[in-house]
């Protein structure tokens, strides 16, 4: 009982803080802040991938791609349409990739995936440099108008002032992680952890695995998707290389692991450390990802739980020398 | 011989040259996925380092020949490194199922800070090495001219290609080295030091990815993108060629090569939606590749 109005009390303090941040932070801090939860829906969202069902894509960056691409161009080629039909347009084409895909990914596991995934991610690069009539090619989209918030009998709220746009898609991201994470805690939340432990079981079950991985990974890119939406939006341009270079489908894959593998809410810490430590190193740009890098290398090496697992360890720890001092003093005061 | 022919031939050349730094590569990442299970993404990184390697040792003592003996013995020695120190690491925390990824995650990291490291060190500015003077300049043959220093990677990876396969087929070592690519536990069963082995090829595999990298600095220019192109080929490689199979990966190297030639000229951009297309069709159809044996 305790724990958990704790619990609530610690979600609560979360909100309020979020909420209460363009107040108390310039815009500076907000739109870092605001990268940095696009960034955690993005590693969420492959986290469902990755820890609840042991799949590790090395092309997740093509799901946040089609999100933002989808929605730059709904934006670019159609007048009028709304903020929220522009952000679903975007989950919606990156579901419709992960569909297509679909029955050539869950076919494979382990090493094959990953590369599968990787090959897939390539030929999304070749043919949005290819299509550079409608995508922009290698200078990208960008200028596009995004439009004001309709709410009926609210009325219009202007996406272009900071704080109302801070507002908007930190509402959008965090509902869609919160949806995320009640999937999770869903019967099929179950049967996701049961096919990452043991597949052939959970046939014998009766289960039809390849079809709820098909539905997992369609759950994933929808949220990737999301994110990239709101990247395009927020970014108020997309381009190739920032998408879908070299390094995007691995940086939510380095935040999940230096969060900690396992847990939900892993990849958040992740991403907020990745945030905080690039920024610790703005001063010196280039060896920022060096620095980032050894730290992946010595997470994997000597921390595989990530920083939840040293926080687990610090307060476990902290409860054993607090145990420890308690006894002394009760024996002290006992013999005395 | 008529311009059309001539040009057919060159670009013939010019994608054997490239397939055979390709092979390089792609061998010694296929045994080492073959033996230990490790997708080892920072491979084609290693290749990218010999290349600057090659430069500083050049700049140092202005030989070719010597970067040619020292930068490849260098990242063998940081292979042998990476094996010992950290993949080794891993596999005694216990992670069951979980090890491969962590394992991958391992090269990513090392991938991205072999690159960071590079732009740290040299910048992200092209460096151009130069070939030694007894391989620069043109070679006529047949009514064509044609650069020396193309003929030269050939051969060199030839006689390379010859000597593995020497040492892997008529060698007790090489009989060794492949009952352990074919079943690690049962060679280490019948009394294989397996653990040597393992480090062994991986010390191999890296050696090979050096060559290749001081083969093809003067080639092509020197810069720290260079191993995204050949990361991605050899992907294709080992994916199509089958996981540990040396005679896949040689075929589709020297296919590749050739691909990456003429595609430029008859069919530009489209080559990679349809050899990456190719390779997703393969591996899910035949995970075990075209050249593979069935698990």
């Amino acid at each position: 009982m305790k724990n958990s109005f704790r619990k609530w009390l610690l979600w609560a303090a979360i909100l309020a803080g979020l909420y209460t941040a363009p107040v108390l932070f310039g815009v500076f801090e907000l739109n870092l802040l605001l990268g940095a939860s696009i960034f955690a829906l993005f590693s969420l969202s492959l986290n469902l991938l990755l820890s609840f069902t042991g799949l590790l894509s090395f092309g997740h960056a093509m799901f946040f791609a089609s999100g933002a691409y989808g929605t730059a161009l709904v934006l670019t080629r159609l007048d009028g349409c709304s903020l929220l039909s522009a952000i679903f347009v975007g989950a919606a084409s990156a579901v419709l990739v992960a569909l297509v895909l679909s029955p050539l990914l869950v076919r494979v596991g382990g090493h094959t995936f990953a590369m599968l995934t990787m090959a897939f991610s390539q030929i999304m690069y070749a043919t949005v440099m290819k299509f550079s009539h409608l995508t922009g090619g290698n200078d990208g989209m960008s200028g596009f108008p995004i439009p004001p918030l309709v709410i009926p009998a609210v009325g219009l709220i202007d996406m272009s002032l900071e704080r109302n746009f801070y507002y908007f898609s930190i509402s959008i991201l965090g509902l869609s992680a919160w949806v995320m994470w009640f999937f999770t805690r869903t019967p099929f939340g179950s049967i996701m952890v049961s096919i990452r432990d043991n597949p052939d079981r959970v046939t014998y079950l009766g289960f039809n695995v390849p079809l709820s991985k098909a539905i997992i990974l369609g759950v994933s890119a929808g949220f990737a998707g999301v994110a990239g939406s709101v990247y395009a939006l927020f970014q108020n341009m997309v381009s190739v290389d920032g998408v879908l270079g070299p390094l995007s489908s691995f940086t939510p894959l380095i935040n999940c692991f230096i969060g900690g593998l396992g847990t939900f809410i892993g990849p958040v810490f992740g991403t907020g450390i990745g945030t905080i430590l690039l920024e610790l190193m703005s001063a010196h740009p280039e060896q920022a990802q060096l620095v980032f890098s050894l730290v992946l290398i010595s997470v994997v090496l000597f921390l595989p739980g990530g920083a939840i697992m040293l926080y687990w360890k610090i307060t476990s720890r902290w409860i054993v020398l607090r145990n420890k001092f308690q006894t002394a003093i009760l024996k002290g005061n006992h013999e005395s | 011989m008529d311009a059309i022919a001539v040009m057919l031939i060159t670009q013939g050349i010019h994608g054997l040259a490239y397939g055979m730094l390709l092979f390089l590569v792609a061998s010694g990442f296929t045994l080492i996925f073959g033996m230990m299970g490790i997708l080892n993404i920072a491979h084609a990184s290693f290749f990218m380092l010999a290349a600057y390697f090659a430069f500083q040792i050049m700049q140092w003592s202005g030989s070719f020949w010597l970067a040619l003996l020292l930068a490849p013995i260098a990242i063998a020695g940081l292979g042998i490194l990476m094996e010992r120190l950290m993949l080794r690491q891993i596999r005694k925390f216990k992670l069951g199922k979980a090890v491969v990824l962590f394992e991958l995650m391992l090269t990513v990291g090392i991938m991205v800070c072999i690159e960071e490291a590079v732009k740290n060190l040299w910048g992200t500015d092209p460096e151009i090495v130069n070939a030694p003077e007894l391989l620069r300049g043109l070679v006529q043959f047949f009514g064509m001219t044609y650069p020396v220093y193309r003929i030269f990677i050939i051969g060199l990876s030839c006689s390379i290609l010859l000597l593995l396969g020497l040492i892997l087929f008529k060698t007790r070592l090489g009989n060794v080295v492949r009952a352990a690519v074919q079943d690690a536990d049962m060679a280490g069963a019948l009394g294989v030091n397996v653990p040597l082995v393992f480090t062994l090829v991986f010390g191999l595999g890296t050696w090979l990815a050096g060559i290749a990298g001081v083969a093809a600095a003067p080639m092509l220019t020197v810069f720290p993108g260079l191993a995204n192109q050949m990361m991605l080929d050899s992907f294709i490689v080992v994916a199509l060629g089958g996981f540990g199979s040396l005679f896949g990966a040689f075929v589709i190297s020297m296919l590749l090569g050739e691909l990456t030639a003429f595609g430029i000229q008859f069919f530009p951009g489209y080559s990679t939606i349809i050899l990456f297309g190719f390779m997703a069709l393969v591996l899910t159809i035949r995970p075990s590749g075209l050249f593979g044996e069935k698990e």
